[in-house]
C-alpha cells in the first residue's frame, strides 16, 4: 500500500474565509508552524459574498454595542494595515420620510453613549454630496463606513501569514479527524484537483469554516454546534450611484445598505434562514424587493443596469433567547467553542459568528485562547503590524518570473492587482476608485487591457496564470477582476482562456473547459437580472461566443477542469 | 432602454454608459483613433473610464478627443460618448486650463478686436513671427486656418442696407463686388408675405463669414420671409469644447434671451451650422443646462439647409432653381450630423439642375471646433482631415462646401479651394448672385 | 412619391434600402447609430445546424420545424437576397453558394458552417493531409494560435479527417500607426491599408509557412479596413493561399462590408439619417403616417409612405425587457409571439439557449407584423430580421439568411402593396453595376475581387 503524503503543523487552521486567513495569520506571527486549509479559493465563501461594508459600528449601535465597539475599533485597525483592502468612502445613515423619528433618537442617543464618531449633515449639503440621493431624505447622519473588497482583504491577510512561514492548501477538503487518547492529533485531507489523499499532524486545530463550521465538528461526532446559516442577497449594479455608503435610519431591516464597491453599487440584503449554505437560492421575488430597496434610496436604481447578483450565508450561531425564523436578531457576536471543557475533546477550538469586520479580532482571541492551551502565551501584533502591500516584484522587464519553489506550497497568495510593471511605485496609501483608471493610463502604451470594464492588463493575467496555473477562470476572477464587469466575461473570458493556452499554462482543452466552466458559473448570478441592459448584452455574447466562435462546437474536453 | 428621468437628472451622459455593451463600433469611426496611437478611443475613454473616474480627473489621454461626436453619432446603443468625454474634459480643464484654450472660446472678443482692423489684422496674422509668437507662448499652431475677417462686418451690412432702404436705394451684398448682377426673376425685396422669421448669424457669420449670413439672408427674403437680426452675443460653443462649461452657460443663455427677443413662437435659421448644433444639443446634453428659454430656442432654431428642406417637404420651396452645371464635392461637418437630422444640404441641392454633388462621407474634417488650431493637436487634425481633403481635390472642382466656419477654414487651407457654404449655390441658383461661374 | 423610411441600417435595413431605391423608390434610412454589420464577419449564414449540422442550407430552409421564421420567408426568398446582396457587392467579393455549406475555422479554433462569404475569409478546401500556419500577431488581442491550432487539430471534420494546424506567433513590423500596447484590430487593419506594411508581413508568413511546411496560412482578419487590397498583397507575398479567421467585434471584414453596402446604398440615392432615434409613430385608418426621431433640438418627422423596419432584436434592444420582467417591442409595441413567465423564458441553468431569445415577431408573406387575430398591425408596415420570432440565431447558424431574407420578402411585399411591378425595376437596378463613386477613398471598392 502507498504511504499517503503527511506534512505537519503546530496549528492547522480549518477554512479560508477572512476569519481563517486571519487566524492563520495571527498563528504564524505567534512563531506557530501553520497550515491553512481551504476546500474551494480563498474568501470564495460569505467572505466573498457580502455587500463590501466595512462597519463603523454604527449599524449595532442600538441593538448590539458590544459589536458595535468592537466595530469601531476594527474598522479603524484595519484601515491602518490593510489599505489596499479599503477604501475609506464614508457613511450615512439616511432617514426617509415616513421613517418616523423614533429610531432617530434612539441612533443618536447610543451612537453618544457608546462614542462612536457622527455628524449629521444639512440635508442641503447632502444633496449636493449625493445628487442621486432620494429628495425623501429628511435626516443625514455621517459615520465611519467604508467600502471593503473580501478578497483583496483575505489574499493581504494570507500574503502576510506566508511571509511569517504558514502554509496554505486550496481546493483541500478535509474529510476527517483523526484523535489520540481524547485528543485531536491529524487532519485527513483530499485535495480536490488532484484527487490525492494526505494528511497532516496536526498539534492543534482550529476550526474556522463558517457556516460550515458546525460539519467540521461532526468529523469529531459533535453534533451540537449550531449554526443558523441566514443567507442574504444582494445585487450589483453596474456603475457608481453613490460615492459612500447608505444605511436606511431605521430599524435593521431588508435592503437597508448600499455600498459603492469599487466600480458598482451593491444593495444588501434579504436576511432568512438557509438549511444548507451549500444550496443558497436567489428567487426572483427577493432580486426584486432588492430592487424596490434600491429604488427607496436612489430613484431610478431599477433602470440602472443590473450586473451580477448573489447569496452569501452568514454564520450565526443559535442563541437560544430567539426563534430560528428570526435571524436578524441573533447575536452578531462571536462565539468560540472549547471542545474540550464542551466536549471532552482536547486540541481544537471552533469560532464562528462575527462579522467580516471583526475578523481580526475573532482571530486574536480565537488565537490566545489556544496559547493558554498550549500553555503557551504569546503576544497578539495582528493590530499594529500592517499586512505587506502587493509585491512588484513579480514582473521584470517583460519576463514573467516563475515563483520560488516549494515543493508542496507553491501559492504566494496575492491579490494581482493593482496591476504594477517593475520599478513603478505602487500606491500604498488607502485605495480610491480612480487609481485603477491611473494605472491603466500610465500602462497603455506597453501592456494590452484584456478584460476592459475593469481594466485588467495582460501582464496581471499572464503573471497570476504563472504562479496559478492550477487557477480556475473563476478563481483569475477573484485576483483579479476579470469578468466583473458590465460585459460579464463576454469579451475577456475568452481572451483570457486564449492567453493562458497561448502562455502553455493550459492545453486548449482545458482552455475551452475553463471557458465553459466559467459561463456556466457567472450565469448563475446574472440569470435573475437579465433584463434590460444585461439581456441585450447576453444576446450580444451570444452571438460572439457561439455565432462567430463556436464555442459549442469545440469538442469536449478529455481533462479536468474544477 | 429608455434612460430613467430620475436617475439621469443632472448626469444624462454617465447615466447612458450603462448601455454600452462594447462593440467598438465607435472605435472603427473615430476619426482622431484612426490618425493617432495617443488617443484611446471614444469607448476607452467614455463609457469604460468613466466608471473609474468618481468626478476626478485621472487620464489626460482623454484631452486627444477632438469632440467631434462621431462615436455618439454612430452608437448603436444610445451611448452619448461624445458627452461623457466633454464633460470628462471639463473636469480636467478646470484643473489645467490653458491660456489658449480661454482665448479660443472668447469668439466675439476676437471678431470684434479684428473686424474694424479687418485687413491689418489678418495681414498680422499672417505674418510668421507673429504666429511663432502665438505657437510658443499662446499654444496655437503656426500654420493652423485662423480665420480671415471680413471688412465689413454683418452688423454694417445690415445697418447700411437699412439706411439705404429707408432711403430707397437698395445695397446688395458682396456679390455685387464679384459684379454679378442679382436676377430680378421672382425676387419681391421686402414684401414678406410668409411673415418674420429670426436670423442667428453667430459669431463667425457677423465677423469672419459675412458672406454666408448675407446670402442665407438673401435667400430667406426671396422666398418671401421678413428676416429679423436682433442683437445677439455668441453661443459659448467654443468655451464649451475648451471646457469652460460656466463661461459657455452663461453665452448661451444671454442669446437665448437675446433671439427671443425678436419674438415669440418665430422660427430662427441660423447658417451656422456649430452654432445651431451647440444651440439644439451641446449646452443641454453636455453642458446640462436646464433652463426653458433655452429650451425654446433650442426647439425653434433650424439650420438653413434644415429649413429649407423643410419647406420642400411641405412642397413650399419653389423649384425654381437655374440650372447649376458642376459637380462639386460637399462635407457634411461633424457637428451638423450630430444634429441628427440627416443630409438636408445634399436633399436641397439635389433640386437644382445641374448640379452633382459628391459626399465627403468622412467623419470630420479635423477642425472640430477649435481642435486643429491647437499645436499639440495641429498634425493629427490635419491627418484627419486628409482623406476629406482627398475627396475634394479629386472632385476636380474649384469650389467646394461646407456648413460650418472653422471646417471652411480647415478645407480651405488643406484644399487650397474655394469653399462656401451650401446656401451660396441656392442663392446662386436663385439667381440671386453668382458664387460658382458655369460654362 | 413620398417616400418609404427604412428604420435600422444593419444588414436588413441596408439590403432593404439598396433594392427599393434600386427600383426607383425615394428611400430614407434612419438609423440610431451605424448598423451591426461592423459586429459581424461578414459571412452570410443561412443555417448550420437543424440541428444537426446541415449541408444543403437552401434546401433546408423549407423544412425545418416550426415555428421558424423561414417558414414565413421561404427558401425562394433567401435565394433571390443572396443574388440581391451579390448584385450590390463588387464581382467576386463573397464566394460561396447559398445551396451548399462550407466549414470555417473560428478565432477559437472551431469550424463553423457558413454559405457564403467574402473572398479573404475562405481557406482552401480542409483535407486530412493539410498543413495550415495558424499566424497570431501580437498586438492582435483576440487571436492566439495555440488555442486555435491545437482546436483545429483535435476535431474531426464531418466527412473528412483532420488538418495538422501549426501555431506560430509573429511580430508585427514597426509602423508608426501601429503602437504597442493596447490596440483594436480595427488599429492593425489601418497599418495592413499600406501596401508596404502588407507586403513585409506576407513576407514574414512566407518564412514562417516554409519553415513549417505549411500549404496554407490563416492569419486574424485584421488585413485591411477597405476592400480584400491587403489581403491581396499578402497572400501574394506569402506564396500560398492566405485565409482570414474572424475576429469577435469590432470586426475588419464586417466594417468592410459595411462600407460598400452604405456606398452603394449612397450611390442609389438612399437619404441616410444616422444617430437618429426613432422614437414616436402616428397611425390613422391601420396605416403609420407620421415617424419622430429624437433629433437634436425639435426632433424629426418624417410621413412616409410605407416604413421597413430591421431594427435587430434582443442584442439591440429593439425588444427589451424591464426590470420587472415584462417585454416588448420598444417602437410600435408590436405584438409578441412566445411570451410566457420569465421562469419559463430564462431558465436558472446557462444555455445559449435560452427560450426568450425566441420570442419575436410573427408576420404575413408580407412581413407586416400581425395581430393575435393574424392581420397586419398596420397595413403599411414591414418587418423582419432580429425581430421575428421563433429562432436561436447564433446556434442556428441562421442570421444573416434570416435578415437578408425576410429584407427581400419585405421589399417585395411592399412594392406589391404599393402596387408596383417588381421585377423589372429589380432586375434593372442589378443590372446597373456602376462603379462606386470615386469620391469615397479608403472606401472604394475593388470590383474584380476575387481569389488571389
Amino acid at each position: 500500500m502507498d504511504e499517503v503524503r503527511r506534512l505537519s503543523a503546530e496549528v492547522v487552521v480549518i477554512g479560508g474565509g477572512s476569519t481563517g486567513c486571519g487566524v492563520a495569520r495571527d498563528a504564524a506571527m505567534r512563531g506557530f508552524s501553520t497550515i491553512l486549509v481551504e476546500r474551494a479559493d480563498l474568501a470564495q465563501g460569505t467572505s466573498g459574498r457580502f455587500h463590501g461594508l466595512l462597519h463603523s459600528g454604527a449599524r449595532y449601535a442600538v441593538s448590539d454595542p458590544e459589536s458595535a465597539t468592537e466595530c469601531c475599533v476594527e474598522n479603524r485597525i484595519l484601515k491602518r494595515i490593510q489599505p489596499d483592502a479599503i477604501e475609506p468612502t464614508g457613511g450615512w445613515f439616511v432617514a426617509l420620510e415616513g421613517d418616523g423619528p423614533d429610531y432617530s433618537d434612539k441612533f443618536l442617543r447610543a451612537m453618544e453613549r457608546n462614542g462612536l464618531p457622527h455628524e449629521e449633515v444639512r440635508l442641503a449639503l447632502a444633496r449636493r454630496l449625493e445628487p442621486r440621493l432620494t429628495r425623501r431624505a429628511v435626516q443625514v447622519i455621517s459615520v465611519d463606513d467604508a467600502a471593503v473588497d473580501g478578497w483583496a482583504l483575505a489574499l493581504g491577510t494570507v500574503r502576510s501569514a506566508l511571509e511569517y512561514g504558514a502554509r496554505v492548501l486550496r481546493y483541500t477538503e478535509v474529510k476527517g479527524i483523526g484523535l489520540t487518547g481524547g485528543r485531536t492529533s491529524t487532519v485527513h485531507c483530499r485535495d480536490r484537483r488532484s484527487g490525492e489523499d494526505f494528511v497532516i499532524e496536526a498539534g492543534f486545530i482550529i476550526n474556522a469554516a463558517g457556516p460550515w463550521v458546525g460539519r467540521v465538528a461532526t468529523l469529531l461526532g459533535i453534533e451540537d454546534v449550531t449554526v443558523e446559516p441566514a443567507q442574504g442577497i444582494m445585487v450589483a449594479v453596474s456603475q457608481r450611484l453613490v460615492s459612500r455608503v447608505l444605511n436606511r435610519l431605521r430599524y435593521p431591516g431588508d435592503g437597508d445598505i448600499m455600498v459603492p464597491a469599487q466600480t458598482v453599487s451593491i444593495i444588501g440584503t434579504t436576511d432568512a434562514p438557509a438549511s444548507d449554505p451549500d444550496r443558497l437560492v436567489m428567487p426572483r421575488d427577493k432580486i426584486q424587493q432588492m430592487l424596490d430597496c434600491g429604488e427607496a434610496l436612489v430613484p431610478g436604481f431599477r433602470q440602472a443596469r443590473g450586473l451580477h447578483c448573489w447569496v452569501g450565508a452568514r454564520p450565526l450561531i443559535r442563541d437560544d433567547s430567539v426563534k430560528p425564523a428570526e435571524t436578524r436578531k441573533m447575536r452578531r457576536g462571536m462565539f468560540i467553542f472549547d471542545h474540550a471543557s464542551r466536549d471532552g475533546v482536547e486540541g481544537m477550538l471552533s469560532v464562528a459568528g462575527g462579522k467580516l469586520t471583526t475578523y481580526r479580532l475573532m482571530a486574536q482571541e480565537v488565537v490566545d485562547q489556544m496559547c493558554l492551551k498550549l500553555g503557551s502565551p504569546r503576544r497578539c501584533r495582528t493590530a499594529s503590524e500592517p499586512v505587506p502591500p502587493p509585491p512588484t516584484d513579480h514582473f521584470v522587464a517583460g519576463q514573467v518570473t516563475k515563483p520560488g519553489a516549494g515543493a508542496e506550497a507553491p501559492e504566494i497568495e496575492q491579490p494581482d492587482w493593482p496591476i504594477s510593471p517593475a520599478g513603478r511605485q505602487r500606491p500604498t496609501g488607502p485605495r480610491h476608485i480612480t487609481d485603477r483608471l491611473a494605472e491603466a493610463e500610465s500602462t497603455r502604451a506597453d501592456d494590452q487591457i484584456i478584460c476592459e470594464c475593469e481594466l485588467v492588463s495582460r501582464r496581471a493575467l499572464v503573471s497570476a496564470l504563472r504562479r496559478h496555473p492550477d487557477d480556475s477562470l473563476d478563481d483569475l476572477r477573484r485576483r483579479l477582476r476579470i469578468g466583473m464587469g458590465p460585459c460579464q466575461g463576454g469579451f475577456c473570458a475568452a481572451r483570457s482562456a486564449g492567453i493562458a493556452c497561448q502562455e502553455d499554462a493550459w492545453s486548449a482543452g482545458q482552455a475551452v473547459a475553463a471557458l465553459r466552466l466559467f459561463l456556466r458559473n457567472r450565469w448563475i448570478g446574472q440569470q435573475p437580472l437579465v433584463y434590460g441592459e444585461l439581456l441585450k448584452q447576453i444576446a450580444l455574447d451570444n452571438w460572439m461566443l457561439y455565432g462567430t466562435l463556436g464555442l459549442e462546437q469545440l469538442p469536449a474536453s478529455q481533462e479536468v477542469v474544477l | 432602454m429608455n434612460l430613467s428621468p430620475t436617475l439621469a437628472g443632472h448626469a444624462l451622459a454617465r447615466a447612458s454608459l450603462d448601455a454600452c455593451v462594447k462593440c467598438g463600433i465607435c472605435e472603427t469611426r473615430c476619426p482622431v483613433m484612426a490618425a493617432t496611437p495617443l488617443f484611446p478611443g471614444p469607448k476607452f475613454v467614455g463609457p469604460q473610464a468613466e466608471r473609474f473616474r468618481q468626478g476626478l480627473s485621472v487620464d489626460r489621454s482623454l484631452d486627444y478627443c477632438s469632440g467631434c461626436g462621431t462615436c455618439t453619432l454612430v452608437c448603436p446603443q444610445g451611448v452619448k460618448i461624445a458627452e461623457l468625454n466633454a464633460q470628462a474634459r471639463a473636469v480636467m480643464k478646470a484643473h489645467h486650463m490653458p491660456l489658449r484654450d480661454r482665448l479660443l472660446g472668447r469668439t466675439v472678443l476676437m471678431g470684434k478686436v479684428m473686424s474694424p482692423v479687418a485687413p491689418l489684422a489678418n495681414a498680422v496674422l499672417r505674418l510668421g513671427p507673429v504666429r511663432a509668437l502665438a505657437d510658443s507662448v499662446v499654444g496655437v499652431a503656426r500654420q493652423a486656418p485662423l480665420p480671415v475677417a471680413s471688412v465689413q462686418s454683418l452688423g454694417r451690412w445690415l445697418a447700411q442696407r437699412g439706411r439705404s432702404r429707408a432711403n430707397g436705394t437698395e445695397v446688395s451684398g458682396p456679390d455685387d463686388q464679384t459684379g454679378c448682377e442679382p436676377d430680378a426673376v421672382g425676387r419681391e425685396s421686402g414684401a414678406a408675405k410668409r411673415g418674420q422669421v429670426v436670423f442667428f448669424h453667430g459669431c463667425a457669420g457677423a465677423y469672419f463669414e459675412v458672406e454666408t449670413s448675407i446670402k442665407a439672408i438673401e435667400v430667406l427674403e426671396y422666398l418671401g420671409f421678413e428676416v429679423l437680426v436682433p442683437a445677439q452675443g455668441c453661443c459659448g460653443l467654443a468655451q464649451q469644447s475648451n471646457g469652460l462649461f460656466k463661461a459657455a452657460s452663461k453665452s448661451v443663455l444671454k442669446l437665448s434671451r437675446a433671439l427671443r427677443s425678436a419674438g415669440p413662437d418665430l422660427t430662427i435659421v441660423s447658417a451656422s451650422g456649430s452654432c445651431t448644433g451647440m444651440l439644439k444639443h451641446e449646452a443641454r446634453q453636455i453642458m446640462g443646462v436646464d433652463d426653458p428659454e433655452l429650451a425654446d430656442v433650442s426647439y425653434r432654431v433650424r439650420d438653413i439647409m434644415e429649413f429649407l428642406a423643410e419647406l420642400d417637404a411641405q412642397g413650399e420651396l419653389p423649384h425654381s432653381f437655374q440650372p447649376v452645371d458642376a459637380t462639386v464635392p460637399y462635407h457634411a461637418p461633424c457637428q451638423l450630423k450630430g444634429q441628427a437630422m440627416g443630409l438636408p444640404a445634399l436633399e436641397v441641392l439635389s433640386l437644382i439642375p445641374g448640379l452633382t454633388v459628391t459626399e465627403s462621407g468622412q467623419a470630420c474634417c479635423g477642425m472640430a471646433g477649435t481642435y486643429g488650431l491647437k499645436k499639440e493637436k495641429y498634425a493629427i487634425a490635419q491627418k484627419v482631415g486628409a482623406p476629406v481633403f482627398e475627396v475634394f481635390r479629386q472632385a476636380g472642382a474649384s469650389l467646394g462646401l461646407c456648413d460650418t466656419e472653422t471646417c471652411r477654414w480647415q478645407l480651405r487651407q488643406g484644399t487650397a479651394m474655394r469653399i462656401e457654404h451650401p446656401v451660396a449655390l441656392v442663392h446662386q441658383a436663385y439667381g440671386l448672385g453668382t458664387c460658382l461661374a458655369t460654362d | 412619391m413620398s417616400e418609404v423610411v427604412v428604420i435600422g441600417a444593419g444588414l436588413g435595413g441596408l439590403m432593404a434600402a439598396c433594392e427599393l431605391a434600386g427600383a426607383g423608390l425615394p428611400v430614407r434610412l434612419i438609423s440610431q447609430g451605424e448598423g451591426s454589420l461592423s459586429l459581424s464577419n461578414g459571412t452570410v449564414d443561412l443555417l448550420g445546424y437543424a440541428p444537426d449540422l446541415v449541408w444543403d442550407p437552401l434546401s433546408r430552409i423549407n423544412q425545418i420545424a416550426p415555428p421558424h421564421p423561414y417558414q414565413v420567408i421561404g427558401s425562394d426568398n433567401v435565394r433571390r437576397a443572396v443574388a440581391a446582396l451579390t448584385s450590390h457587392l463588387p464581382d467576386g467579393y463573397l464566394v460561396g453558394q447559398a445551396s451548399q455549406n462550407q466549414l470555417v475555422p473560428t478565432a477559437l479554433g472551431a469550424w463553423r458552417p457558413t454559405a457564403l462569404l467574402p473572398a479573404s475569409l475562405a481557406p482552401p478546401q480542409p483535407k486530412d493531409q493539410s498543413r495550415w500556419l495558424i499566424v497570431g500577431f501580437d498586438r492582435v488581442k483576440d487571436f492566439y494560435p495555440k488555442l486555435v491550432a491545437a482546436n483545429l487539430s483535435r476535431t474531426k471534420i464531418p466527412g473528412g479527417g483532420r488538418v495538422t494546424a501549426i501555431p506560430v506567433r509573429i511580430d508585427l513590423p514597426d509602423n508608426p500607426g501601429l503602437p504597442g500596447g493596447d490596440v483594436s484590430a480595427m488599429t492593425v487593419a489601418r497599418a495592413f491599408d499600406q501596401p508596404d506594411f502588407a507586403a513585409a508581413v506576407g513576407r514574414q508568413l512566407a518564412q514562417a509557412a516554409g519553415q513549417a511546411e505549411a500549404d496554407a496560412i490563416g492569419v486574424p482578419a485584421v488585413l485591411g479596413t477597405a476592400g480584400h487590397d491587403a489581403w491581396r498583397q499578402v497572400s501574394q507575398a506569402a506564396g500560398r493561399p492566405v485565409f482570414e479567421i474572424g475576429l469577435v467585434p469590432p470586426s475588419p471584414p464586417g466594417f468592410r462590408l459595411n462600407q460598400l453596402l452604405l456606398a452603394r446604398a449612397r450611390q442609389l440615392g438612399v437619404r441616410l439619417a444616422t444617430g437618429a432615434r426613432v422614437t414616436g409613430f402616428q397611425a390613422n385608418q391601420g396605416r403609420i403616417v407620421q415617424l419622430t426621431t429624437d433629433a437634436a433640438g425639435h426632433g424629426q418627422t418624417y410621413e412616409p409612405t410605407a416604413v421597413v423596419y430591421f431594427p435587430g432584436g434582443f442584442e439591440s434592444g429593439a425588444i427589451a425587457m424591464d426590470s420587472t420582467y415584462n417585454l416588448a417591442e420598444t417602437l410600435f409595441d408590436l405584438p409578441l409571439a412566445g411570451l410566457a413567465p420569465v421562469s419559463q423564458l430564462i431558465s436558472p441553468s446557462y444555455s445559449p439557449n435560452q427560450t426568450i431569445f425566441q420570442v419575436g415577431v410573427q408576420t404575413d408573406k408580407a412581413m407586416r407584423p400581425l395581430t393575435d387575430g393574424g392581420e397586419p398591425v398596420y397595413t403599411n408596415l414591414y418587418a423582419g430580421g432580429g425581430l421575428l420570432a421563433g429562432a436561436i440565431r447564433w446556434t442556428e447558424q441562421s442570421g444573416e439568411g434570416i435578415v437578408l431574407g425576410s429584407a427581400m420578402a419585405a421589399v417585395r411585399g411592399l412594392l406589391d402593396g404599393i402596387g408596383q411591378d417588381l421585377e423589372p425595376k429589380l432586375a434593372a437596378a442589378h443590372g446597373r453595376r456602376t462603379q462606386l463613386s470615386s469620391s469615397h477613398p479608403g472606401q472604394t471598392p475593388n470590383w474584380t475581387d476575387g481569389a488571389p
